[in-house]
C-alpha cells in the first residue's frame, strides 16, 4: 500500500536518523549519519543474536556432544569395534562414524531451535522479536539458519573426533561423495531446525523438550541404522525400518563418506528435500498464525 | 493533526471472558494519551492488539494509518513498547539487548551500538551496560524497560504501567524522560494505576472498563464532572441537615457539627448555598471546599458502568 504519511517521509527519515532528536532534544549526543539499513538488517540482527547465543555457551552447546561422542567412539569403536565383524565390508568404527554425525547434527539442530524459541516464550522475551518489524519468513529463516549451523558445527566436531579415533585404530576414511555429503548435511540440519521450531512453539514446558528429544528423536535415530546395516535385520523389521525417515538420513550421509547405502541416496535426498520444504512452509504458516505466541 | 491510533469496534474474547467489547478509540499524532481502568478492564489487550501480540476477533485498528494486521511491519517499526511485565532476553548484557532491538528496526551494528549507549545514558544506567537484566535492581529494571522502548526511535511510545512499584524519585525521573519524548513529537500511550500520573502527564485520558470505552476527556474536564464537597461549619448546628432545592446538589448531611453538601460544580454553588442557609436562620462560621479528584471521578465512572452492566 502507499505510505499514508508520504508527504513527510523524507524529512522524517532525516529526523529519525538523528538519535539525539529521537531520544529527546536535550540529549543530542548522536551526530553521525545512521540511516536505517533496510529490511534485511533486522533479519541479520536476529540471525546474529541466535548464533551468538549458542557460540557463547560452548559448555552447554558444544562440550556435551563432544564428550558423548568421545565415549561412543571409545566404546563402540575402540573397545567393541575390534570384536564386531565388518559391516558391508567396512570396519565397524568406519561404518559407525557417519551415523554418529547424523545423530549429533539433527539432535543439536532440533535442540537449538526448540530451546531458543521455547526459552523466549517461557521468559516472554520472544515478544520483543515478534513486535519488531521483521516479516514472518525472516523469523523462520533466522531460527533455521542458526540452528542448522549449530547442527553442522556439531556434526563437524564429531567428524573430527571420529577421524582421530579412526587414526588410532590405524584405519583411514575418505569422503567418497562430497557433494552428497554436503547436500545431506544441509538438508537434515535444516529439516530438524525447522522441526525444532514447531517443537519450540508447541511445547508447554521444558519437559516437552526432553520428551521430544529423548522419546521420539533418539529412538528413531537408534533404529535408523546408525549402529547397524538394515541388511542384518529379518525381512519384516527391515521393511518397517524403511518407514523410519532417519534411515534415509543416516544412509545418505554414510553414502557421502563410504559410497555405500542401504537405500537409493538420490531418491532419499529428493524425498528429504521435499519434506524439508513442507516443514519450512509449516513454520512460516505457524508464525503467520502466531501459534504459541499470539493470543 | 493526523491520527496516531485509530481503533474501531474492537472485540476480543478469551473463552467466556470478553476482554474488549466493541471498543473504539482515537489518539492524535503527538498527543500524550492515558488509558485508565481497573485491573482486567482491557488496557493491556488494547496495547497488545496494536503491537500484534493479540489478534482481535473483529473490528479494526491502525497506527499512523497502517492496519495492525495487514501492514504489521510498518506498524511495529513505529512503536516502542515498555510492557508492564519484564520480558527481557537474559542471555545477553543489557547493552546488547538494546543493540538487538535497534537492529531489528533496521539500524546497522555501529548505529545500533551508539543508540544503545545513548538510551542507557538517558535512563541513567550507562554504568550497568555489561550487566545482565537479572543483575539490575528493581528501579534499574524499570529504567531499562524504558530504554528498550525508546532505542528504536519510536513515533508512538506505549508504556504499560511504566512506574509500577518504583519510588517517588524514579517516578519523577521517568516522567521527565517521557515528557521530553512527547515534547520532541513522540505520541505517548500510557496506562497507569496512578491517577496523579495521568493528571500530570496526559493531554487526554480514556477511562476503560469491562472492555468498553466509558469516557474520553481531558483530566480537567473529567475532574469537573465530579462532585465537590462543601464542608460548612454552623454556629448552631441542627440535628438533621437542611434540604437544598438547588440544581447540582447531590446530598446534604451532618457530620457532627459540620454540614457536608456534595454537589457537582460545588464551588459555583457556594453563594447560593450560603444565602439559603442565612435565609433559614443559620450562622455560618467557616467553609471549606474539597474539590473532586480524578480518582473519585474514575471510581464513580467505573462503578456506574459496573452497576449498569449488572
Amino acid at each position: 500500500m502507499s505510505d499514508p504519511r508520504e508527504t513527510e517521509s523524507q524529512d522524517e527519515v532525516e529526523t529519525r536518523s538523528d538519535g539525539g532528536i529521537l531520544l529527546g532534544e536535550s540529549v543530542g549526543a548522536s551526530t553521525q549519519t545512521d540511516q536505517k539499513g533496510g529490511g534485511l538488517t533486522g533479519f541479520q540482527t536476529l540471525l546474529r543474536r541466535e548464533i551468538l547465543r549458542f557460540v557463547r555457551r560452548p559448555r552447554n552447546t558444544f562440550l556435551p556432544p563432544m564428550i558423548t561422542n568421545v565415549l561412543y567412539f571409545a566404546v563402540f569403536g575402540l573397545v567393541l569395534g575390534g570384536r564386531i565383524d565388518q559391516i558391508a565390508g567396512f570396519d565397524y568404527i568406519i561404518f559407525l562414524l557417519p551415523g554418529l554425525i547424523v545423530l549429533g547434527t539433527i539432535s543439536n539442530a532440533f535442540e537449538n531451535a526448540s530451546f531458543s524459541i521455547f526459552h523466549g516464550r517461557w521468559n516472554e522475551y520472544i515478544e520483543t522479536v515478534i513486535i519488531s518489524p521483521l516479516s514472518n519468513w525472516m523469523f523462520v529463516a533466522a531460527y533455521i539458519i542458526s540452528s542448522a549451523l549449530r547442527g553442522i558445527v556439531v556434526g563437524t566436531i564429531i567428524a573430527v573426533i571420529g577421524l582421530v579415533f579412526v587414526r588410532l585404530t590405524d584405519l583411514t576414511i575418505t569422503v567418497a561423495e562430497p557433494l552428497y555429503l554436503v547436500a545431506f548435511m544441509i538438508v537434515i540440519s535444516v529439516l530438524f531446525a525447522a522441526l525444532g521450531i514447531i517443537g519450540g512453539l508447541w511445547a508447554k514446558d521444558f519437559d516437552y523438550l526432553t520428551v521430544m528429544n529423548q522419546f521420539i528423536l533418539r529412538p528413531l535415530v537408534f533404529f535408523g541404522g546408525v549402529f547397524y546395516s538394515l541388511d542384518v535385520l529379518p525381512g519384516l523389521y527391515r521393511t518397517l525400518s524403511l518407514l523410519n525417515p532417519m534411515v534415509y538420513m543416516v544412509n545418505g550421509v554414510r553414502y557421502g563418506f563410504l559410497s555405500y547405502s542401504d537405500v537409493d541416496p538420490t531418491v532419499a535426498l529428493a524425498v528429504l528435500t521435499g519434506f524439508t520444504a513442507v516443514v519450512v512452509l509449516v513454520d512460516i504458516w505457524l508464525f503467520e498464525r502466531g501459534y504459541g505466541i499470539i493470543d | 493533526m493526523g491520527e496516531a491510533i485509530a481503533i474501531s469496534d474492537l472485540d476480543k474474547s478469551y473463552g467466556d471472558v470478553q476482554a474488549l467489547d466493541g471498543l473504539s478509540l482515537s489518539v492524535d499524532d503527538g498527543e500524550f494519551f492515558g488509558l485508565l481502568g481497573p485491573n482486567g478492564a482491557g488496557k493491556t489487550t488494547i496495547i497488545n492488539t496494536l503491537v500484534g501480540l493479540v489478534r482481535a476477533d473483529s473490528g479494526e485498528a491502525s497506527v499512523f494509518g497502517y492496519d495492525v494486521v495487514e501492514d504489521y511491519r510498518e506498524v511495529r517499526d513505529r512503536i516502542g513498547l515498555a510492557p508492564q511485565e519484564y520480558n527481557v532476553d537474559r542471555f545477553f548484557p543489557i547493552r546488547e539487548v538494546l543493540e538487538h532491538k535497534a537492529g531489528y528496526h533496521g539500524y546497522g551494528r555501529e548505529t545500533a551500538s551508539s543508540r544503545a549507549r545513548e538510551a542507557l545514558e538517558i535512563v541513567g544506567i550507562a554504568e550497568k551496560a555489561e550487566a545482565r537484566f537479572h543483575q539490575l535492581s528493581g528501579g534499574m529494571k524499570r529504567r531499562f524497560m524504558l530504554a528498550r522502548a525508546l532505542v528504536s526511535g519510536p513515533e508512538l511510545l506505549i508504556l504499560d504501567e511504566p512506574t509500577a512499584g518504583v519510588d517517588v524519585q524514579l517516578r519523577h525521573d521517568l516522567w521527565e524522560i517521557i515528557e521530553q519524548m512527547n515534547d520532541a513529537g513522540t505520541t505517548i500511550l500510557l496506562t497507569t494505576h496512578y491517577i496523579e500520573e495521568a493528571e500530570r502527564l496526559c493531554d487526554r485520558v480514556a477511562i476503560i472498563d469491562q472492555g468498553r470505552n466509558v469516557e474520553v476527556s481531558t483530566p480537567d474536564e473529567l475532574t469537573e464532572r465530579g462532585t465537590d464537597t462543601l464542608d460548612i461549619g454552623l454556629a448552631d448546628p441542627p440535628a438533621t441537615a437542611p434540604a437544598f432545592d438547588l440544581p447540582g446538589v447531590v446530598e446534604a448531611s451532618m457530620d457532627g457539627d459540620r454540614l457536608l453538601v456534595t454537589a457537582r460544580g460545588g464551588s459555583k454553588l457556594v453563594p447560593t448555598v450560603l444565602r439559603d442557609l442565612e435565609a433559614d436562620g443559620y450562622e455560618v462560621s467557616d467553609l471549606d471546599i474539597r474539590r473532586a479528584s480524578l480518582e473519585e471521578v474514575f471510581v464513580d465512572l467505573t462503578r456506574t458502568e459496573e452497576v449498569a452492566s449488572s
